[in-house]
């Protein structure tokens, strides 16, 4: 492993500094699961890391309550959002997407700004963000500005933020009533994997319970990037929602993918998973939605 | 129950806290004063000629002690036991894997920089990777002077008439089978620290399964080197994993030798995970191709088994797991016809060894897959059909094993039991079973088959036995504690086992066979008789009774019926000492068991006895994705008795796992030769979460000749896993994966095709 010096900044600005200083011998660092890898495996070798993790108040995790928006701070872990019990009631996608990632070790270091920013087609934490259409606030050297986590990624390792650019946190706007999201990562094993593809639902529907409003079918390891798959998105809004439309839905999304062969798995398997996975996931949300609806009937 | 105090006890493993705690020192700990590190190349391509070689920027580099290409190899220095493998390549390479070129520096870094600027200029010649493609007339040639790709093995046998009894059969199936490269996984990678006194007598830590062999082929490359007569010395650090990877020596091992030789200096090689997966040896990938047939009633008539091998570019023991198949493809079952023949090919992918089972759950994927199609043909429910053709103890089988104790019938009912019991199949639910035959009594696999002991008693009532066996997590250390306390009436935290140095230990052939608990145990129960008939002869003289009226249990000698007449085992054994022409208490003994080598038609009785045992599985198929996810898990195991029962369930459980990954998702996999899949990321090992319930039922037979009547349970708990899946799956969705690792894929397309065909 090649030497490097550790830089642990008090405050985001400092950090900036410290890019500013170093430029490209220097490699921000969250919760360091990937970074700390990639060192080690020599894939990077940085002459600085900069410890993001010390700074105060990256690691905020609360809804406010009059807008109904919700903040997640870059640093929170998998873990955090694991274990919140907002994040498992209100935000079910968000809590199926990081409960699976790697193991408990894993959860507890990393971080879901670093599982953004370390930008792999298979990130599980960018499908729940995406579907939830939250927006990125970077702040870098030419001040702050805000991106739509959807427009983040441009190719494998690769996001738009420019040199020297931290994601200080997510903000996730209102969700509507009668939102129901669902995630699955379909791999091999239980633990410790890597999705062969990774499928995000989340319905909106009308007061019928059953036609759909809003539709977001995100996919990991379907393209270079995480992303949505909009043909599928169209085909279900407007329409009430059955299990043979959202096969529909599925199969869209599937033929819109770009999935690959690789070690881990076939391109035609992987289209099958997003034919079945869109439809099942679609079913989850509808469940949801309808729960949520029983008991708010029960208390009215 | 048994009548016995220690026997039969769940005693926790021996060096569990060190182990838990991080005391344990592993190979990766071993670091000595003045220590070299090495590193080594390998081949950049899977076949090539090395044209030219450039080592001075190596040389050059400060901290670069040494730097040994092909051409520093004696020309006699070759390992393995067909010698087709120098240590450093000279002249050619036949697999990614084959080493080039070594490096000792100061520091891992430095000879690993120090790697990096060696210069090898190759040729790169035409590859083969299909062993059956490499068996054709104008194939590549791998290694040329050897003129074909094709072994000279003898794996060929037949025993009655198959083509007779195939005539007379009501019912035939025939198939191909394949199954493909899988590793080891030891949490500990592979590693070897040499060094050398100033007598040129040689050191070697290493975490090797065989001290007594290792010693040999060191002794070998010692006489290579022009140092005949002098010693080698093997010791042995806490193995984190063998599972037979540690079966044979390795190029590393050789290489550190070498280096250290050079350098005078102690040397230590230690892979990193990639290099473990990439220069390690797999299990032996085999195409199967079996038929079997019955008579009307369901009695097997005969089995036919041709095979192929994929060999590799060179040739470890993974070339020999024929002659361990011919034990299930004889003798699993009743089957009076028996027809096998194997070919091992040489290609430019990398090369096997040792793996837990050595062939068997090759084999038994196949026969045992088989067996359920034959059962359906012949319109009989797959566990009758198991019963109508059980083994029996008095049996003996066409290849001339003679079954003494064995519980086969009793380990289907238990399985049957236990599995029936649950909630009626859902649908895309299925059952499977599968049973498996293995040596319960070590193997004469070498010339002895043996292990010895070496028993001393201190003043203070404690034991230190000296066994030739190895524990390498498996729990030998605790198989002799407990069997050497149960004899002397001690307990089990009397005993410290010492098993992990060739210049104080005795000789064994190593731990493979399973024959550890029944080889090592038994020597270890006659060093400990021997030791008790001393003591017990010290005491009769003391109590003036005969040594018959005395009994040993806990810690104390005492007269049979006679409560007054007692006295700690301490107490006696300091008399024993501090008497006139004192006696200290020390004894020894060498158990080889009377197993027989393989004659020339491999008729034997290669085991004193044999360990049986049954698999079955429930699973759900998820005929949207393929998915199989293992419900229930039943294992029940023949194993004569169980020593330790906790012990032996983390055997099965272990091994259960283990067959999981073989039957279900892991796979080196390789491409032209490379492996595309060096790291636990995508070398789908089980995890912990992945682990499934399983029930262990313990079937005890109390064999003969067993020390208090145990067999070996090592590898048979991997060995009947992958068909017991596979026959469940097609139970479930009547698709049957003939090809493994099952993985969704194959799965799913099977259900679509079979929905097509609909």
């Amino acid at each position: 492993m090649k030497p490097f010096t550790l830089l642990t900044p008090a405050t985001v600005e400092e950090a900036v500094a410290m890019f500013g200083q170093h430029k490209e011998t220097a490699r921000y660092m969250a919760g360091g699961t990937d970074v700390i890898v990639k060192v080690k495996e020599g894939w990077m070798g940085p002459d600085y890391l900069i410890n993001l993790k010390q700074i105060p108040g990256l690691d905020e995790l609360h809804k406010n309550e009059n807008t109904g928006e919700l903040t997640i701070g870059s640093l929170v872990t998998h873990a955090m959002l694991e274990q919140s019990l907002l994040i498992r009631n209100e935000y079910p996608i968000i809590y199926d997407a990081v409960s699976n990632i790697g193991s408990l070790q894993v959860r507890n270091m990393g971080t879901i700004g670093g599982n953004l920013i370390n930008a792999v087609p298979s990130a599980d934490g960018a499908i729940p963000l995406i579907a939830l259409d939250g927006t990125a606030l970077l702040a870098g050297p030419a001040g702050e500005r805000s991106v739509p986590v959807k427009d983040l990624f441009v190719k494998p390792y690769e996001t738009v933020l420019t040199p020297g650019e931290i994601l200080r946190k997510i903000t996730i706007p209102a969700q509507a009533k009668r939102t129901g999201s669902a995630y699955i990562k379909f791999g091999r094993r239980a633990a410790m994997e890597l999705p062969l593809i990774g499928i995000g639902v989340l319905l909106v529907v009308d007061e019928d319970l059953v036609t759909c409003t809003r539709a977001r079918i995100c996919l990991g390891v379907a393209g270079p990037t995480p992303r949505r798959a909009q043909k599928a998105e169209d085909l279900l809004e407007g329409k009430p929602v059955t299990a043979t439309l959202l096969t529909e839905a599925g199969t869209l999304a599937a033929e819109e993918s770009q999935v690959r062969d690789s070690v881990r798995g076939q391109a035609w398997h992987r289209k099958e998973m997003i034919r079945v996975q869109v439809r099942r996931m679609g079913i989850k949300c509808l469940d949801i939605i309808n729960q949520k609806a029983q008991q708010t009937g029960r208390q009215v | 129950m048994s009548g016995y105090n220690i026997v039969g006890q769940r005693v926790p493993k021996l060096d569990a806290a060190q182990k838990a705690m991080g005391r344990a020192e592993y190979i990766q700990d071993v670091k000595l004063p003045g220590m070299l590190y090495g590193k080594i190349l390998y081949s950049k391509y899977a076949h090539a000629k090395i044209t030219a070689m450039d080592i001075s920027r190596a040389l050059a580099l400060p901290g670069v002690h040494a730097v040994l290409t092909g051409k520093d190899i004696p020309p006699k220095m070759r390992m393995g036991f067909y010698k087709d493998n120098p240590p450093l390549k000279a002249d050619k390479v036949c697999c990614f894997r084959d080493e080039v070129a070594a490096v000792a520096a100061v520091s891992e870094q430095v000879a690993k920089k120090a790697v990096s600027l060696i210069e090898v200029e190759y040729e790169v010649l035409p590859a083969v990777f299909d062993p059956e493609a490499a068996m054709e007339k104008d194939a590549t040639l791998v290694h040329e002077a050897h003129k074909t790709n094709v072994l000279k093995l003898p794996w060929k046998l037949h025993y009655g008439d198959v083509e007779a009894a195939e005539k007379d059969s009501a019912f035939v199936v025939e198939d191909r089978f394949t199954t493909t490269w899988v590793t080891h996984c030891c949490l500990s990678t592979s590693g070897a620290v040499a060094l050398f006194d100033a007598s040129d007598n040689l050191t070697v830590y290493s975490n090797t399964q065989i001290p007594s062999l290792a010693q040999k082929d060191f002794l070998e490359t010692l006489g290579a080197m022009g140092l005949k007569g002098k010693r080698v010395r093997v010791i042995k650090p806490v193995i984190g994993g063998g599972f037979g990877s540690k079966l044979d020596t390795y190029a590393y091992e050789h290489i550190a030798i070498l280096l250290a030789h050079k350098c005078r200096k102690p040397v230590k090689i230690l892979f990193d995970r990639k290099e473990e997966f990439e220069a390690t040896s797999t299990r032996q990938p085999t195409v199967i191709y079996i038929r079997q047939g019955c008579d009307k009633e369901g009695h097997l008539t005969f089995r036919d088994i041709r095979m192929v091998l994929d060999n590799g570019g060179r040739t470890s023991w993974g070339a020999t797991t024929p002659s361990v198949m011919m034990m299930p493809i004889t003798s699993l079952y009743r089957v009076p016809n028996v027809r096998y023949n194997a070919k091992c090919v040489y290609t430019n992918n990398t090369y096997s060894q040792a793996m837990r089972g050595y062939g068997n759950p090759q084999a038994t994927f196949a026969i045992e897959s088989c067996m359920d199609m034959l059962a359906q043909k012949a319109g009989i429910d797959p566990v009758a059909f198991r019963r109508i053709n059980q083994n029996e103890p008095g049996d003996e089988t066409p290849q001339g094993f003679k079954i003494t104790s064995c519980g086969l019938a009793q380990c289907i009912d238990a399985v049957e039991k236990e599995l029936t019991q649950g909630s009626p199949l859902e649908d895309g639910e299925g059952i499977g079973y599968a049973s498996l035959i293995h040596v319960g009594g070590g193997a004469r696999i070498y010339k002895s088959d043996g292990c010895g002991a070496i028993l001393k008693m201190d003043d203070y009532g404690r034991v230190d036995i000296f066994t030739g066996g190895t524990d390498m997590g498996q729990g030998l250390d605790n198989m002799i504690a407990q069997i050497v306390a149960e004899e002397l009436g001690l307990l089990a935290e009397d005993i410290n086992v010492v098993h992990s140095d060739t210049d104080v230990c005795p000789w064994d052939v190593g731990a493979h066979a399973s024959r550890s608990t029944f080889v090592a145990g038994n020597a270890a129960l006659g060093a400990a008789r021997r030791a008790k008939q001393t003591l017990l002869a010290f005491g009769a003289k003391l109590f003036e009774v005969a040594p018959e009226d005395l009994v040993m249990e806990n810690r104390t000698v005492s007269v049979k019926n006679d409560p007054e007449k007692t006295m700690p085992v301490d107490k006696l054994l300091r008399k024993a000492h501090f008497s006139p022409g004192g006696t200290m208490l020390m004894a020894d003994y060498f158990y080889d068991p009377p197993n027989e080598n393989m004659g020339k038609d491999f008729r034997c009785n290669l085991s004193v006895t044999y360990s049986f045992g049954v698999h079955g599985v429930r699973v759900h198929v998820d005929k949207e994705t393929g998915k199989v996810l293992v419900k229930n898990y039943v294992a029940a195991h023949d194993v004569g008795r169980a020593i330790n029962p906790m012990l032996l369930e983390g055997q099965v459980y272990g091994g259960v796992i283990m067959g999981l990954g073989y039957a279900l998702s892991e796979e080196v996999m390789i491409k032209d030769g490379q492996i595309k899949n060096p790291n636990f990321r995508d070398y789908k090992l089980f995890t912990a979460k992945d682990a499934v319930p399983i029930m262990a039922p313990v079937i005890e037979t109390h064999d003969p000749d067993g020390p208090f009547g145990a067999k070996g349970i090592g590898e048979p708990g991997c060995v009947p896993t992958a068909p017991a899946v596979a026959n469940a799956i097609y139970n479930a969705v009547g698709v049957r994966i003939k090809d493994l690792p099952i993985t969704p894929e194959k799965v799913l397309a099977a259900i679509q095709e079979q929905s097509k065909g609909s």
